[in-house]
Protein backbone atom coordinates (compact mmCIF):
# COMPACT_ATOMS: atom_id res chain seq x y z
CA UNK A 1 0.00 0.00 0.00
CA UNK A 2 1.36 3.11 -0.60
CA UNK A 3 -0.31 6.90 0.13
CA UNK A 4 0.80 9.88 -1.02
CA UNK A 5 0.98 12.62 1.69
CA UNK A 6 2.74 15.06 -0.80
CA UNK A 7 0.09 17.65 -1.07
CA UNK A 8 1.99 19.23 -4.15
CA UNK A 9 0.09 19.19 -7.28
CA UNK A 10 2.24 19.54 -10.85
CA UNK A 11 1.55 22.19 -12.95
CA UNK A 12 2.91 25.37 -14.65
CA UNK A 13 1.35 28.56 -13.08
CA UNK A 14 2.34 32.19 -11.59
CA UNK A 15 1.74 30.46 -7.90
CA UNK A 16 3.98 27.43 -9.16
CA UNK A 17 6.74 29.77 -10.86
CA UNK A 18 6.68 32.48 -7.18
CA UNK A 19 10.24 31.89 -5.33
CA UNK A 20 9.00 29.46 -2.02
CA UNK A 21 10.38 31.86 -0.04
CA UNK A 22 7.13 34.36 -0.76
CA UNK A 23 5.12 31.89 -0.43
CA UNK A 24 5.96 31.10 3.04
CA UNK A 25 6.41 34.19 4.22
CA UNK A 26 3.51 35.07 2.98
CA UNK A 27 1.80 31.86 5.07
CA UNK A 28 3.27 33.24 8.17
CA UNK A 29 1.92 36.57 7.84
CA UNK A 30 -1.04 36.00 7.39
CA UNK A 31 -1.53 33.21 10.17
CA UNK A 32 -0.23 36.36 12.80
CA UNK A 33 -2.91 38.55 11.09
CA UNK A 34 -5.25 35.88 10.88
CA UNK A 35 -5.03 35.35 14.55
CA UNK A 36 -5.83 38.71 15.62
CA UNK A 37 -9.23 39.13 13.42
CA UNK A 38 -12.75 37.83 14.33
CA UNK A 39 -14.43 39.82 11.61
CA UNK A 40 -16.51 37.33 9.72
CA UNK A 41 -16.94 39.97 6.20
CA UNK A 42 -12.56 39.96 6.78
CA UNK A 43 -11.75 36.42 7.03
CA UNK A 44 -14.63 35.40 4.54
CA UNK A 45 -12.83 37.98 1.94
CA UNK A 46 -9.60 36.45 2.65
CA UNK A 47 -10.88 32.94 2.27
CA UNK A 48 -11.96 34.28 -1.20
CA UNK A 49 -8.70 35.47 -2.38
CA UNK A 50 -7.04 32.24 -1.45
CA UNK A 51 -9.62 30.42 -3.20
CA UNK A 52 -9.66 32.71 -5.98
CA UNK A 53 -5.26 32.43 -6.29
CA UNK A 54 -5.63 28.35 -6.13
CA UNK A 55 -8.50 28.61 -8.59
CA UNK A 56 -6.14 30.97 -11.28
CA UNK A 57 -3.37 28.84 -10.56
CA UNK A 58 -5.69 25.73 -11.75
CA UNK A 59 -5.34 23.44 -9.40
CA UNK A 60 -7.31 20.96 -9.87
CA UNK A 61 -11.22 21.43 -8.45
CA UNK A 62 -11.05 18.60 -6.31
CA UNK A 63 -7.51 19.11 -4.55
CA UNK A 64 -9.70 22.22 -3.21
CA UNK A 65 -12.81 20.33 -2.31
CA UNK A 66 -10.32 17.69 -0.49
CA UNK A 67 -9.38 20.99 1.33
CA UNK A 68 -12.86 21.67 2.36
CA UNK A 69 -13.36 17.84 3.00
CA UNK A 70 -10.36 17.62 5.59
CA UNK A 71 -11.65 20.99 7.71
CA UNK A 72 -15.56 19.84 7.07
CA UNK A 73 -15.46 18.27 11.27
CA UNK A 74 -13.82 21.65 12.06
CA UNK A 75 -16.12 24.37 10.80
CA UNK A 76 -19.38 22.01 11.88
CA UNK A 77 -17.94 21.21 15.49
CA UNK A 78 -16.53 24.49 15.85
CA UNK A 79 -20.02 26.68 15.88
CA UNK A 80 -21.88 23.90 17.51
CA UNK A 81 -19.56 23.99 20.78
CA UNK A 82 -18.75 27.90 20.51
CA UNK A 83 -22.05 28.81 22.31
CA UNK A 84 -20.65 26.42 25.56
CA UNK A 85 -17.98 28.44 26.28
CA UNK A 86 -18.94 31.87 25.20
CA UNK A 87 -22.31 33.56 26.10
CA UNK A 88 -22.29 37.79 25.37
CA UNK A 89 -24.41 38.97 23.89
CA UNK A 90 -28.60 39.22 23.32
CA UNK A 91 -30.01 35.70 23.90
CA UNK A 92 -31.86 34.00 20.75
CA UNK A 93 -32.30 30.90 22.11
CA UNK A 94 -32.34 29.93 26.29
CA UNK A 95 -32.61 26.83 27.86
CA UNK A 96 -31.31 25.54 31.59
CA UNK A 97 -27.50 26.53 31.38
CA UNK A 98 -27.76 26.78 26.84
CA UNK A 99 -27.97 30.22 26.17
CA UNK A 100 -26.62 30.94 22.67
CA UNK A 101 -26.39 34.50 21.62
CA UNK A 102 -26.42 36.50 18.49
CA UNK A 103 -22.51 37.33 19.28
CA UNK A 104 -21.70 33.81 20.40
CA UNK A 105 -23.34 32.31 16.93
CA UNK A 106 -21.36 34.81 14.38
CA UNK A 107 -18.41 34.10 16.67
CA UNK A 108 -18.51 30.50 16.45
CA UNK A 109 -18.49 30.54 12.79
CA UNK A 110 -16.12 33.28 12.32
CA UNK A 111 -13.29 31.39 14.43
CA UNK A 112 -14.27 28.25 12.25
CA UNK A 113 -13.68 30.54 8.81
CA UNK A 114 -10.65 31.70 10.50
CA UNK A 115 -8.99 28.44 10.85
CA UNK A 116 -10.40 27.59 7.20
CA UNK A 117 -8.50 30.87 6.75
CA UNK A 118 -5.35 30.00 7.99
CA UNK A 119 -5.62 26.40 6.46
CA UNK A 120 -5.64 27.51 2.88
CA UNK A 121 -2.74 30.11 3.71
CA UNK A 122 -0.46 27.14 4.39
CA UNK A 123 -2.08 24.99 1.75
CA UNK A 124 -0.50 28.30 -1.03
CA UNK A 125 2.86 27.16 -0.19
CA UNK A 126 1.88 22.93 0.38
CA UNK A 127 0.23 22.60 -2.56
CA UNK A 128 2.31 24.70 -5.22
CA UNK A 129 5.92 23.95 -4.13
CA UNK A 130 8.10 20.73 -4.17
CA UNK A 131 9.11 19.20 -0.65
CA UNK A 132 12.46 19.90 -1.70
CA UNK A 133 11.68 23.61 -2.74
CA UNK A 134 10.24 24.14 0.65
CA UNK A 135 12.90 22.82 2.24
CA UNK A 136 15.29 24.90 0.39
CA UNK A 137 12.95 27.67 0.77
CA UNK A 138 13.05 27.33 4.87
CA UNK A 139 16.77 27.02 4.44
CA UNK A 140 17.06 30.43 2.75
CA UNK A 141 14.85 31.58 5.19
CA UNK A 142 17.50 31.13 7.94
CA UNK A 143 16.72 27.60 9.49
CA UNK A 144 19.25 25.58 9.92
CA UNK A 145 19.69 22.72 7.20
CA UNK A 146 19.26 20.32 9.79
CA UNK A 147 15.86 21.25 10.76
CA UNK A 148 14.95 21.29 7.37
CA UNK A 149 16.44 17.96 6.32
CA UNK A 150 14.28 16.78 9.53
CA UNK A 151 11.09 18.11 8.11
CA UNK A 152 11.77 17.06 4.57
CA UNK A 153 12.22 13.29 6.59
CA UNK A 154 9.14 14.04 8.34
CA UNK A 155 7.51 14.51 5.24
CA UNK A 156 9.05 11.91 3.61
CA UNK A 157 8.57 8.79 5.75
CA UNK A 158 4.76 9.72 7.04
CA UNK A 159 3.55 7.69 3.85
CA UNK A 160 6.27 4.83 4.80
CA UNK A 161 5.38 4.29 8.07
CA UNK A 162 1.51 4.55 7.29
CA UNK A 163 2.18 1.42 5.20
CA UNK A 164 4.03 -0.70 7.79
CA UNK A 165 0.95 0.43 10.15
CA UNK A 166 -1.26 -1.09 7.44
CA UNK A 167 1.34 -4.46 7.51
CA UNK A 168 1.28 -4.73 10.79
CA UNK A 169 -2.22 -4.30 11.51
CA UNK A 170 -2.65 -7.47 8.74
CA UNK A 171 0.29 -9.54 10.52
CA UNK A 172 -1.79 -8.80 14.02
CA UNK A 173 -4.95 -9.92 12.61
CA UNK A 174 -3.60 -13.13 10.28
CA UNK A 175 -2.53 -14.14 14.48
CA UNK A 176 -5.94 -14.03 15.45
CA UNK A 177 -6.40 -10.07 17.66
CA UNK A 178 -9.84 -8.69 17.19
CA UNK A 179 -9.36 -4.90 17.15
CA UNK A 180 -13.58 -4.17 16.93
CA UNK A 181 -14.15 -6.00 20.14
CA UNK A 182 -15.02 -4.75 24.04
CA UNK A 183 -15.20 -1.17 25.25
CA UNK A 184 -13.17 1.90 24.34
CA UNK A 185 -10.26 0.86 26.76
CA UNK A 186 -10.02 -3.08 26.03
CA UNK A 187 -10.03 -1.74 22.02
CA UNK A 188 -6.83 0.48 23.06
CA UNK A 189 -5.58 -2.10 24.92
CA UNK A 190 -5.51 -4.59 22.03
CA UNK A 191 -3.43 -1.99 20.12
CA UNK A 192 -0.43 -2.58 22.53
CA UNK A 193 1.11 -5.14 19.72
CA UNK A 194 0.44 -3.07 16.91
CA UNK A 195 2.31 0.15 18.61
CA UNK A 196 5.01 -2.08 19.81
CA UNK A 197 5.72 -3.34 16.45
CA UNK A 198 5.00 -0.22 15.12
CA UNK A 199 7.40 1.52 17.54
CA UNK A 200 10.30 -1.50 16.76
CA UNK A 201 9.76 -0.66 13.10
CA UNK A 202 10.22 3.07 13.13
CA UNK A 203 13.34 2.61 15.72
CA UNK A 204 14.86 0.40 13.38
CA UNK A 205 14.02 1.99 9.98
CA UNK A 206 15.66 5.43 12.08
CA UNK A 207 18.72 3.75 13.01
CA UNK A 208 19.27 2.12 9.30
CA UNK A 209 18.33 5.85 7.89
CA UNK A 210 20.50 7.04 10.27
CA UNK A 211 23.58 5.42 9.29
CA UNK A 212 22.53 5.32 5.05
CA UNK A 213 22.73 9.08 5.60
CA UNK A 214 26.39 8.45 7.46
CA UNK A 215 27.49 6.48 5.04
CA UNK A 216 26.95 9.01 1.83
CA UNK A 217 29.24 12.04 3.96
CA UNK A 218 25.80 13.68 6.06
CA UNK A 219 27.82 16.42 8.30
CA UNK A 220 31.14 16.04 6.86
CA UNK A 221 31.10 19.31 4.55
CA UNK A 222 31.25 22.30 6.84
CA UNK A 223 29.31 24.39 4.04
CA UNK A 224 26.31 23.14 1.85
CA UNK A 225 26.04 23.72 -1.33
CA UNK A 226 22.71 23.66 -3.65
CA UNK A 227 22.11 22.66 -7.29
CA UNK A 228 19.23 24.99 -7.94
CA UNK A 229 19.61 28.43 -6.77
CA UNK A 230 16.70 30.38 -5.48
CA UNK A 231 16.24 33.79 -7.04
CA UNK A 232 13.72 36.34 -6.30
CA UNK A 233 12.03 37.44 -9.43
CA UNK A 234 10.23 40.49 -10.24
CA UNK A 235 6.66 38.49 -9.75
CA UNK A 236 7.95 37.47 -6.29
CA UNK A 237 8.62 41.13 -5.52
CA UNK A 238 5.27 41.77 -6.55
CA UNK A 239 3.45 39.50 -5.19
CA UNK A 240 5.92 39.89 -1.67
CA UNK A 241 4.84 43.81 -2.14
CA UNK A 242 1.36 43.27 -2.47
CA UNK A 243 0.36 40.59 0.11
CA UNK A 244 2.42 42.48 2.91
CA UNK A 245 1.05 46.28 2.14
CA UNK A 246 -2.19 44.26 2.30
CA UNK A 247 -1.80 42.03 5.03
CA UNK A 248 0.39 45.09 7.09
CA UNK A 249 -2.41 47.75 6.77
CA UNK A 250 -4.71 45.21 7.85
CA UNK A 251 -2.59 44.76 10.82
CA UNK A 252 -2.39 48.77 11.19
CA UNK A 253 -5.99 49.25 11.80
CA UNK A 254 -6.68 46.57 13.36
CA UNK A 255 -4.32 47.58 15.96
CA UNK A 256 -4.63 51.42 15.79
CA UNK A 257 -8.09 51.83 15.57
CA UNK A 258 -9.76 48.36 16.52
CA UNK A 259 -10.70 47.32 13.34
CA UNK A 260 -12.23 43.69 12.49
CA UNK A 261 -12.05 42.75 16.04
CA UNK A 262 -16.30 42.84 16.02
CA UNK A 263 -17.63 39.94 15.12
CA UNK A 264 -19.51 41.72 12.00
CA UNK A 265 -19.69 45.44 12.25
CA UNK A 266 -16.87 46.85 10.52
CA UNK B 1 -16.15 -37.18 -3.59
CA UNK B 2 -15.64 -34.11 -4.91
CA UNK B 3 -12.19 -32.63 -6.20
CA UNK B 4 -12.53 -30.05 -3.95
CA UNK B 5 -12.55 -32.62 -0.92
CA UNK B 6 -8.30 -32.96 -1.87
CA UNK B 7 -7.83 -29.34 -2.04
CA UNK B 8 -7.35 -27.30 0.75
CA UNK B 9 -8.30 -24.40 -0.64
CA UNK B 10 -9.44 -23.41 -3.97
CA UNK B 11 -9.91 -19.86 -6.00
CA UNK B 12 -12.78 -19.53 -8.02
CA UNK B 13 -12.56 -16.74 -11.04
CA UNK B 14 -10.95 -14.60 -8.03
CA UNK B 15 -10.34 -10.98 -9.15
CA UNK B 16 -8.91 -7.74 -6.81
CA UNK B 17 -8.44 -4.33 -7.27
CA UNK B 18 -6.49 -2.19 -4.87
CA UNK B 19 -8.86 1.67 -4.70
CA UNK B 20 -8.13 3.49 -7.39
CA UNK B 21 -5.83 1.08 -8.91
CA UNK B 22 -5.77 -1.79 -12.17
CA UNK B 23 -6.72 -4.91 -11.17
CA UNK B 24 -4.00 -6.78 -9.17
CA UNK B 25 -5.88 -10.30 -9.59
CA UNK B 26 -7.54 -10.85 -12.80
CA UNK B 27 -9.32 -14.17 -12.80
CA UNK B 28 -7.69 -16.42 -10.77
CA UNK B 29 -8.82 -19.69 -10.24
CA UNK B 30 -6.50 -22.24 -8.78
CA UNK B 31 -6.45 -25.42 -5.98
CA UNK B 32 -4.13 -25.85 -3.06
CA UNK B 33 -3.63 -29.64 -3.12
CA UNK B 34 -4.06 -30.86 0.83
CA UNK B 35 -0.77 -31.76 2.62
CA UNK B 36 1.33 -30.54 -0.17
CA UNK B 37 3.49 -27.30 -0.37
CA UNK B 38 2.54 -25.34 -3.49
CA UNK B 39 5.29 -22.30 -4.24
CA UNK B 40 3.39 -19.27 -6.32
CA UNK B 41 6.13 -18.01 -8.00
CA UNK B 42 6.00 -14.65 -9.90
CA UNK B 43 8.05 -11.41 -10.19
CA UNK B 44 7.80 -8.44 -7.70
CA UNK B 45 4.30 -7.00 -8.00
CA UNK B 46 2.56 -10.22 -9.98
CA UNK B 47 0.23 -10.72 -7.51
CA UNK B 48 1.84 -13.41 -5.16
CA UNK B 49 1.32 -11.55 -1.49
CA UNK B 50 -2.46 -10.50 -2.77
CA UNK B 51 -3.06 -13.89 -3.82
CA UNK B 52 -2.45 -15.24 -0.62
CA UNK B 53 -3.93 -12.50 1.63
CA UNK B 54 -7.49 -13.61 0.13
CA UNK B 55 -6.79 -17.27 1.79
CA UNK B 56 -6.96 -15.66 5.45
CA UNK B 57 -9.83 -13.30 4.73
CA UNK B 58 -7.07 -10.50 4.85
CA UNK B 59 -8.14 -8.82 1.16
CA UNK B 60 -11.84 -10.12 -0.07
CA UNK B 61 -12.55 -10.87 -3.87
CA UNK B 62 -13.77 -8.12 -5.90
CA UNK B 63 -15.43 -10.88 -7.77
CA UNK B 64 -15.05 -14.59 -7.32
CA UNK B 65 -14.50 -17.15 -4.12
CA UNK B 66 -12.56 -18.60 -1.50
CA UNK B 67 -12.91 -21.82 -0.65
CA UNK B 68 -11.35 -23.02 2.75
CA UNK B 69 -11.33 -27.23 3.11
CA UNK B 70 -14.48 -26.72 0.68
CA UNK B 71 -16.73 -24.10 2.43
CA UNK B 72 -16.78 -20.69 0.90
CA UNK B 73 -15.36 -18.42 3.56
CA UNK B 74 -17.91 -15.21 2.51
CA UNK B 75 -17.18 -12.48 4.62
CA UNK B 76 -15.95 -14.90 7.70
CA UNK B 77 -13.74 -12.69 10.08
CA UNK B 78 -9.82 -12.87 9.97
CA UNK B 79 -10.11 -13.66 13.41
CA UNK B 80 -11.52 -16.75 12.92
CA UNK B 81 -9.64 -17.95 9.41
CA UNK B 82 -7.01 -17.64 11.35
CA UNK B 83 -7.16 -20.59 13.33
CA UNK B 84 -7.33 -22.59 10.49
CA UNK B 85 -4.65 -20.41 7.98
CA UNK B 86 -1.49 -19.39 9.54
CA UNK B 87 0.43 -16.33 7.99
CA UNK B 88 4.26 -15.96 7.97
CA UNK B 89 4.83 -12.40 6.78
CA UNK B 90 8.07 -11.48 5.20
CA UNK B 91 9.49 -9.16 7.59
CA UNK B 92 9.65 -10.58 10.93
CA UNK B 93 9.66 -6.98 12.62
CA UNK B 94 5.89 -6.61 11.38
CA UNK B 95 4.75 -9.31 14.02
CA UNK B 96 6.96 -9.49 16.52
CA UNK B 97 5.53 -6.99 19.69
CA UNK B 98 5.99 -9.13 22.57
CA UNK B 99 8.58 -8.25 25.86
CA UNK B 100 9.78 -12.33 25.29
CA UNK B 101 10.02 -15.00 22.64
CA UNK B 102 7.40 -17.07 25.15
CA UNK B 103 4.89 -14.21 25.07
CA UNK B 104 5.01 -13.11 21.12
CA UNK B 105 4.32 -17.34 21.04
CA UNK B 106 1.77 -17.41 23.36
CA UNK B 107 0.02 -14.35 21.80
CA UNK B 108 -1.95 -16.04 18.89
CA UNK B 109 -3.10 -18.74 21.14
CA UNK B 110 -4.48 -15.93 23.74
CA UNK B 111 -6.57 -15.03 20.85
CA UNK B 112 -8.06 -18.11 20.24
CA UNK B 113 -9.20 -18.03 23.77
CA UNK B 114 -7.25 -21.75 25.01
CA UNK B 115 -6.98 -22.12 28.70
CA UNK B 116 -3.65 -20.94 30.59
CA UNK B 117 -2.39 -24.83 30.88
CA UNK B 118 -2.96 -25.76 26.71
CA UNK B 119 -1.04 -22.52 26.51
CA UNK B 120 1.52 -23.12 28.41
CA UNK B 121 1.87 -26.91 26.25
CA UNK B 122 1.49 -25.56 22.88
CA UNK B 123 4.23 -23.38 23.59
CA UNK B 124 6.71 -25.51 24.83
CA UNK B 125 5.95 -27.98 21.92
CA UNK B 126 6.43 -24.72 19.67
CA UNK B 127 9.78 -23.49 21.50
CA UNK B 128 10.82 -27.40 21.26
CA UNK B 129 10.02 -27.84 17.42
CA UNK B 130 11.79 -24.48 16.31
CA UNK B 131 14.96 -24.80 19.01
CA UNK B 132 14.22 -21.59 20.47
CA UNK B 133 13.64 -22.69 24.40
CA UNK B 134 17.13 -21.25 25.38
CA UNK B 135 15.50 -18.61 23.85
CA UNK B 136 12.35 -18.49 25.50
CA UNK B 137 12.87 -15.71 28.33
CA UNK B 138 14.79 -13.41 25.57
CA UNK B 139 13.38 -10.02 23.85
CA UNK B 140 12.59 -10.80 20.08
CA UNK B 141 13.01 -7.81 19.01
CA UNK B 142 17.07 -7.88 19.93
CA UNK B 143 17.60 -11.20 18.52
CA UNK B 144 19.65 -11.59 15.12
CA UNK B 145 17.04 -11.55 11.59
CA UNK B 146 17.16 -15.39 11.24
CA UNK B 147 16.47 -15.81 14.84
CA UNK B 148 13.87 -13.78 14.15
CA UNK B 149 12.23 -15.09 11.31
CA UNK B 150 11.60 -18.65 13.30
CA UNK B 151 10.38 -16.48 16.33
CA UNK B 152 7.77 -15.39 13.95
CA UNK B 153 7.53 -18.53 12.13
CA UNK B 154 7.09 -20.33 15.77
CA UNK B 155 4.64 -18.30 16.89
CA UNK B 156 2.20 -18.87 13.92
CA UNK B 157 2.52 -22.83 13.66
CA UNK B 158 2.02 -22.61 17.75
CA UNK B 159 -1.54 -21.68 16.51
CA UNK B 160 -1.70 -25.26 14.47
CA UNK B 161 -2.84 -23.90 11.43
CA UNK B 162 -3.77 -26.28 8.70
CA UNK B 163 -2.68 -23.99 6.50
CA UNK B 164 0.54 -22.00 6.24
CA UNK B 165 1.45 -19.46 4.16
CA UNK B 166 4.63 -18.12 3.94
CA UNK B 167 5.74 -14.65 2.64
CA UNK B 168 9.12 -14.95 1.24
CA UNK B 169 10.73 -16.78 3.55
CA UNK B 170 13.98 -16.67 2.44
CA UNK B 171 14.36 -12.82 1.70
CA UNK B 172 17.46 -11.80 4.00
CA UNK B 173 18.74 -15.72 5.28
CA UNK B 174 21.50 -17.15 3.67
CA UNK B 175 20.84 -20.30 2.31
CA UNK B 176 21.87 -22.28 5.43
CA UNK B 177 19.47 -20.53 7.33
CA UNK B 178 16.60 -20.78 4.79
CA UNK B 179 17.27 -24.31 4.86
CA UNK B 180 17.01 -24.78 8.73
CA UNK B 181 13.58 -22.83 8.75
CA UNK B 182 12.33 -24.35 5.41
CA UNK B 183 13.72 -27.78 7.22
CA UNK B 184 11.14 -26.96 9.89
CA UNK B 185 8.72 -25.96 7.43
CA UNK B 186 8.80 -29.20 5.76
CA UNK B 187 8.25 -31.12 8.56
CA UNK B 188 5.15 -29.64 9.70
CA UNK B 189 4.59 -30.43 5.83
CA UNK B 190 4.57 -34.09 6.16
CA UNK B 191 2.66 -34.35 9.39
CA UNK B 192 -0.15 -32.84 7.22
CA UNK B 193 0.06 -29.03 6.99
CA UNK B 194 -0.93 -27.33 3.70
CA UNK B 195 1.40 -24.74 2.44
CA UNK B 196 1.38 -22.31 0.42
CA UNK B 197 5.64 -20.96 -0.30
CA UNK B 198 4.96 -17.60 -1.85
CA UNK B 199 8.52 -16.76 -3.55
CA UNK B 200 10.71 -15.60 -6.88
CA UNK B 201 13.43 -17.76 -5.68
CA UNK B 202 13.21 -20.81 -8.15
CA UNK B 203 15.51 -23.23 -6.50
CA UNK B 204 13.65 -22.86 -3.16
CA UNK B 205 10.45 -23.23 -4.97
CA UNK B 206 12.40 -26.92 -6.80
CA UNK B 207 13.40 -27.76 -3.47
CA UNK B 208 10.39 -27.77 -1.00
CA UNK B 209 7.04 -27.81 -2.99
CA UNK B 210 5.20 -30.15 -4.96
CA UNK B 211 3.30 -27.73 -7.41
CA UNK B 212 3.80 -24.65 -8.08
CA UNK B 213 1.64 -21.51 -9.48
CA UNK B 214 3.28 -18.95 -12.08
CA UNK B 215 1.43 -15.68 -11.79
CA UNK B 216 2.39 -12.71 -13.78
CA UNK B 217 0.65 -8.86 -13.40
CA UNK B 218 -1.69 -10.71 -11.80
CA UNK B 219 -2.66 -13.54 -14.09
CA UNK B 220 -2.23 -17.20 -13.37
CA UNK B 221 0.43 -18.45 -16.07
CA UNK B 222 0.85 -22.29 -15.54
CA UNK B 223 -0.40 -24.56 -12.38
CA UNK B 224 0.01 -27.61 -11.43
CA UNK B 225 2.90 -30.41 -10.61
CA UNK B 226 6.11 -28.54 -10.29
CA UNK B 227 7.78 -31.06 -12.42
CA UNK B 228 4.78 -30.32 -15.46
CA UNK B 229 5.13 -26.67 -14.99
CA UNK B 230 8.84 -26.81 -15.12
CA UNK B 231 8.84 -29.35 -18.25
CA UNK B 232 7.14 -26.54 -19.93
CA UNK B 233 9.50 -23.22 -19.16
CA UNK B 234 9.63 -22.13 -22.19
CA UNK B 235 6.36 -20.35 -22.24
CA UNK B 236 7.32 -19.20 -18.79
CA UNK B 237 10.30 -17.32 -20.43
CA UNK B 238 8.46 -13.37 -19.24
CA UNK B 239 9.04 -14.73 -15.78
CA UNK B 240 12.04 -16.98 -15.93
CA UNK B 241 14.53 -15.25 -18.41
CA UNK B 242 17.13 -17.97 -17.34
CA UNK B 243 15.20 -21.24 -17.47
CA UNK B 244 15.88 -23.54 -14.07
CA UNK B 245 19.60 -24.94 -14.94
CA UNK B 246 18.46 -28.82 -14.39
CA UNK B 247 15.67 -29.06 -16.44
CA UNK B 248 16.76 -26.78 -19.10
CA UNK B 249 20.43 -29.16 -19.13
CA UNK B 250 18.06 -32.16 -18.97
CA UNK B 251 15.96 -30.76 -22.05
CA UNK B 252 19.11 -29.84 -24.14
CA UNK B 253 21.06 -33.00 -24.08
CA UNK B 254 17.24 -35.46 -24.31
CA UNK B 255 15.36 -33.08 -26.92
CA UNK B 256 12.66 -36.35 -26.61
CA UNK B 257 12.51 -36.02 -22.88
CA UNK B 258 14.31 -39.12 -21.65
CA UNK B 259 15.67 -36.87 -18.71
CA UNK B 260 12.67 -36.03 -17.91
CA UNK B 261 12.26 -32.91 -15.09
CA UNK B 262 15.23 -33.38 -12.34
CA UNK B 263 14.76 -30.82 -9.62
CA UNK B 264 18.19 -31.81 -8.09
CA UNK B 265 21.55 -33.07 -8.96
CA UNK B 266 20.94 -35.97 -7.44
CA UNK B 267 18.00 -36.77 -9.75
CA UNK B 268 19.95 -35.57 -12.67
CA UNK B 269 22.88 -37.79 -11.81
CA UNK B 270 20.33 -41.17 -11.71
CA UNK B 271 18.49 -40.05 -14.48
CA UNK B 272 21.50 -39.38 -17.00
CA UNK B 273 23.22 -42.82 -15.48
CA UNK B 274 20.45 -44.54 -16.34
CA UNK B 275 20.28 -43.64 -19.12
CA UNK B 276 23.64 -44.03 -20.50
CA UNK B 277 23.12 -47.58 -19.01
CA UNK B 278 20.30 -48.24 -21.79
CA UNK B 279 21.95 -46.87 -24.58
CA UNK B 280 24.90 -48.69 -23.74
Amino acid sequence: MSLNFDLYVEHDSWLHRLDPRTKLIFAVLSLVVLTSLVNIWIILAFLAATQAALISARLPRDRLLWGWRVLAPILILVPLLWPLFYQEGSALVSLWVLRITDLSLVRGVAVALRIAAMAFACFIPLLTTTQTQLVQGLMRLGVPFRAGLLVAMALRYVGVFYGSFGVIMDAQAARGLDLSQGNLFQRLRAYLPVLVAMLITCLRTADRVAMALEARGYGSARRRTVYHQLRLGPADWLALGLSLSALASLAFVRFAYGFGTHPWQL
Amino acid sequence: MSPSDHLAAELEDVWFSYEGHEPALRGISLGLPAGACTALIGHNGSGKTTLAKHLNGLLRPSRGRVLLEGQDIGRVPVGRLSRTVGYVFQNPDHQLFASTVWEEVAFGLRNQGLASTEIGQRVGEALAAFALESLAGAAPAVLGYSLRKRVALASVCAMRPRLLVLDEPSVGLDWRSTRQLMGLVEGLRQQGTTVVLITHDVRLATRYAQHMAVLEEGRLLQAGPIREVLRRFDALRAVFPSPPPLPALAAALAPDGALGVPLSAEEFYAAYVQLEGREA
